[in-house]
């Protein structure tokens, strides 16, 4: 089990209080909207007035925090945001990832569209995301909030690092049924934290370009020797389905104990998740070491 | 002479086919066991040595189970294929005809989303449930017509369309959510322990008994219809039968393994190509075949070194290689066309004069509509002189809807009517699949393609796909028969494709499912307007084609008493389908189901002369394609439904009430 300390709560709290303060009011002020989860965890963490996002719901489902502001307006699918409704925020600049590049002449006849890239292949994530950060701060007029973001991460990931426990390289998995899980490895957010954090990863098979791998169980069996990570959530019926299942019950980490479960971070995060994956991963290793 | 569609001009003994399989699987069997000595490596087939270690818990918990369920899944989905294709009197027809496959799916999408509390019973007894729940919808849909096997096939593709449309809207707002279940769909063999095979085997067996029971009786089903009643069958009881034990096995598979594309269309192909004839042969060794080719292709697929991010789901990669192995098989079947017959009965109804101008008053209607009113920040609006500037994006998408929903109507139309075959459809001819398959290599290989590009791409599929066709068949004269099942091959091929690419879990999925759906979201002024152009020519040119339209449904012998040139007529009416498809394809993506469905409705409305029937098709379908796209929009606005969709609910709900009352 993962331990939550004093200060974690005020970290969070401090995160949930700049949030709600900052971007309300201000109708003069420029006015973003972004169409990518990844990016509007970042505006948010920038103090940046937002004005639309897309699927707002799945975002609290699937990103959680930091929150976005009730006053924001849900610009419906991802893929295909409601242009009727985009064109009558008149937004100043829409924000996109390039996977939807195909958008931009159609956006653009709205307000101008930024593409903002994330996760390429053979580049270095940790980099990307603060450049990422960067481009966008400079791009909201928001360079000081940007700097503190980083300064305020790698701060964080330097405390994390004395902190963590000497451990055996991390096997970290996201199950999909009770068959399958995604194997978190190289290009991803998982990957790049532990990077920052000098813990090994176990995976070392090629991943996509989000930093995944889909593999049956039988895969891990290839990693005897792993501390297994299980990233939440778990599909409904699979923990029971676990119980009952010979091959996971026999995985060495499985039999030894060596598994720890972490609450749900958006795999395809920048900078914010970032932070709250390796929190959550450190004070779980830590965990074990307190009973 | 209904049922006997294949015949074969060569012969191998099914035996052959048989061995040969199965040398080929032991053979993988062997390479696979061979890091650890054969004799530990069989001993963990029914226990597990002491000293543990992690190799022989995978030999004994995930290799073995998985090959025996492959090879129950593979004889499971054979059998039911006979069955199938014995009471449907149809080489087509496949253990998912009735919609079992998308009905588990459904069901399963369901209760993840709104009732998870049902998953902890068992994944396998929601996906019964839920295909159970299918198959009980398409008996009652056919019930009337005593099962007879047009109406059943029918109300199965309009089955497996609805709950195919429901599912797709589910995954296109929940997509993360429902990500497990899409390598479900795409049918992963993968085991961790005994449990799923101890569900499966017990029903197998069942399934298996009852189809020996009903072995002797369906073989009057090779009869037509009359007379198999004067040798005393009651045909409903018949197919009541065989199809309930076809669907019972298949939904037992599907609830353990997932969606296994092919098998069960392939066995029992081959094992007649093979030489099996009489119907218990085909029985014995269409299970055969049916277990070796999935339990040697699942085989081969462990094999792939670990050097993909991903794992291929065996269910797609069935699919996949059974598609070039069906195009090949089409290449060696001589086919004869089914009798004029096999259609919907048909009636003649007064009043089509009042019946089109009520049609076009609703069309025009629901242009008004669909220009006029609609929602914004602050709720509902009618378009005044404040907001005319909201009229931009809605022309142009009203515009596509109709336009190509004329074109794929005029499609269908003309399809239905060459090959009489009452599943013809531009989507089951494969040239969308083909298109949407460039597509997705092109959405996936490229990091940011443009629009024009990914337009240049889907042409090109099209194209490459038309020239398949044309290359299959050109030989043949362009039986009907064959070139349906030509387009089945490439359908599987692209829903393979695409099971494949949603498994992986790769963001960019969202991208093509929301292409896929069938949303005219994408529609951009210059491309409504050629888009509109191009219906026009294409209605004008179809009319061309009346006289050849009249004639070609009567039968191959009638028509070449007439004098008409029956290769050339297909040869022109296939490219012109071709080209219709394509065009409306890459507006509105593969998936709009108006093709199949607006044909049927304007004959079920009564206008059955060629001429009527086209033009009569092109206004239902720009009908429906407008009204769905209106109400995809607002119906959970801001988020929109694709009008494919829609005009697959809306358009599959009429049908149904139709067929049922047939």
């Amino acid at each position: 089990m993962r331990t939550l300390e004093p200060r974690h709560f005020a970290v969070l709290l401090m995160g949930w209080v700049l949030t709600l303060v900052s971007p309300l009011g201000n109708a003069a002020s420029p006015q973003w909207v972004t169409l990518d989860w990844t990016l509007a965890e970042t505006l948010i963490a920038l103090e940046a007035p937002l004005s639309g996002v897309a699927q707002i719901d799945a975002y609290h489902a699937w990103v959680g925090e930091p929150r976005i502001p009730e006053t924001v307006v849900d610009l419906g699918l991802r893929t295909q945001p409601n242009l009727e409704l985009l064109a009558d925020l008149a937004p100043d600049a829409i924000f996109i990832s390039p996977m939807f590049s195909n958008l931009t002449a159609r956006l653009s006849r709205i307000a101008p569209v930024e593409p903002l890239p994330l996760y390429q292949t053979d580049s270095d994530t940790w980099q990307e995301m603060q450049e990422l950060t960067r481009k966008l701060g400079e791009r909201v007029d928001r360079e000081r909030q940007a700097e503190t973001l980083i300064a305020a991460t790698k701060a964080l990931f330097d405390r994390l690092k004395d902190r963590t426990p000497t451990t055996a390289p991390l096997l970290m998995v996201q199950f999909m049924d009770e068959r399958h899980v995604r194997v978190f490895g190289k290009n991803g957010l998982y990957h790049a934290v532990l990077e920052q954090l000098g813990i090994a990863n176990a995976w070392q098979a090629p991943t996509n370009a989000w930093g995944f791998s889909l593999a049956g169980i039988d895969a891990l069996a290839a990693y005897p020797d792993a501390q297994l990570v299980v990233i939440e959530p778990l599909p409904i019926g699979v923990e029971a389905a676990l119980a009952n299942s010979g091959l996971w019950q026999h995985l060495p980490s499985v039999r030894e104990g060596r598994v720890i479960t972490l609450p749900p971070v958006w795999s395809f995060g920048a900078l914010p998740s970032a932070q709250r994956f390796a929190r959550t991963l450190v004070s779980a290793l830590e965990a074990p070491h307190d009973d | 002479m209904t049922t006997n569609v294949l015949t074969f001009n060569v012969r191998y003994h099914p035996r052959v086919l048989t061995l040969l399989l199965a040398a080929l699987t032991t053979f993988l069997t062997l390479s696979a066991l061979s890091p650890v000595p054969l004799g530990e490596a069989v001993r963990q087939l029914w226990t597990l040595d002491a000293p543990l270690t992690p190799t022989l818990a995978v030999i004994h918990f995930s290799f073995w189970p998985r090959l025996a369920m492959a090879l129950l899944a593979g004889a499971g989905l054979g059998l039911a294929g006979v069955l199938m294709q014995q009471v449907l009197r149809n080489p087509l027809a496949s253990p998912t005809t009735l919609g079992v496959a998308s009905g588990a799916n459904l069901g399963l999408m369901m209760a993840t989303l709104f009732a998870p509390g049902l998953l902890d019973w068992g994944r396998e007894w929601v996906a019964l449930a839920g295909g159970a729940a299918a198959m009980g919808g398409v008996f009652l849909l056919a019930w009337r017509s005593e099962l007879s096997p047009p109406v059943v096939v029918l109300a199965g593709l309009v089955m497996n369309l609805y709950a195919g449309a429901l599912g797709m809207v589910l995954l296109l707002f929940h997509q993360e959510a429902l990500k497990g279940l899409l390598i479900w769909g795409a049918g992963s063999l993968a085991q961790n322990g005994w449990n799923d095979l101890n569900f499966l085997w017990p029903r197998l067996l069942l399934g298996i008994f009852a189809a020996l029971l009903l072995l002797r009786p369906l073989q009057l089903l090779t009869l037509d219809d009359a007379s198999a009643r004067s040798l005393g069958a009651s045909l409903k009881v018949l197919r009541v039968g065989g199809l309930g034990v076809a669907v019972f096995i298949t939904a037992c598979v599907v609830s353990v393994v997932g969606i296994i594309g092919f098998i069960g269309l392939a066995a029992p192909n081959l094992a007649r190509l093979a030489g099996a004839r009489r119907l218990g042969e085909r029985v014995v060794y269409a299970m055969l075949l049916g277990a070796l080719l999935l339990a040697s292709t699942d085989l081969a697929l462990q094999q792939i070194p670990n050097m993909l991010p991903t794992l291929i789901p065996t269910g797609a990669a069935t699919a996949a290689l059974g598609a070039p192995l069906l195009l090949w098989l089409i290449t060696r079947l001589s086919l004869t066309t089914p009798s004029a017959s096999q259609g919907l009965p048909v009636h003649a109804a007064p009043h089509l004069g009042r019946r089109s101008g009520i049609l076009m008053g609703l069309t025009l209607l629901s242009v008004l509509i669909a220009l006029l009113l609609g929602q914004g920040a602050n709720g509902w609006f009618w378009v005044d002189s404040g907001s005319v500037d909201v009229l931009q994006w809605r022309w142009p998408r009203l515009l596509a809807a109709a336009s190509s929903g004329v074109l794929l109507a005029l499609a269908g139309t003309l399809l239905q009517r060459v090959t009489s075959n009452p599943m013809a459809s531009p989507e089951v001819l494969g040239v969308s699949g083909g298109s949407a398959i460039a597509l997705i290599v092109a959405i996936y290989t490229v990091s940011s393609p443009s629009p024009v590009m990914l337009l240049g791409v889907g042409t090109l599929g099209a194209l490459v796909t038309l020239g398949v066709l044309i290359l299959f068949n050109y030989r043949s004269g362009f039986t009907p028969v064959r070139l349906l099942l030509t387009g089945v091959a490439i359908t599987a091929l692209f829903d393979a494709v695409r099971a494949y690419i949603l498994a992986g879990g790769d963001p960019r999925g969202q991208q093509v499912l929301a292409w896929l759906s069938g949303s005219t979201y994408y529609a951009t002024p210059t491309g409504a307007i050629s888009i509109a152009m191009i219906a026009a020519i294409g209605i004008a040119s179809t009319l061309l084609f009346c006289r050849w339209l009249a004639v070609l449904p009567l039968g191959d012998e009638t028509s070449t008493a007439i004098g008409l040139p029956l290769r050339r007529a297909r040869l022109s009416l296939l490219a012109l389908v071709g080209l219709l498809t394509a065009s409306a394809t890459l507006v509105v993506g593969p998936l709009t189901f108006v093709g199949l469905l607006a044909p049927h409705l304007a004959k079920m409305l009564g206008f059955q002369h060629a001429r009527a029937h086209l033009l009569s098709a092109a206004l239902i379908g720009a009908l429906i394609m407008t009204s769905a796209d209106w109400l995809g929009r607002q119906w959970l606005f801001p988020q929109e439904i694709p009008a494919g969709l829609i005009a697959s609910l809306i358009g599959g709900a009429y049908f149904m009430w139709r067929l049922a009352r047939i």
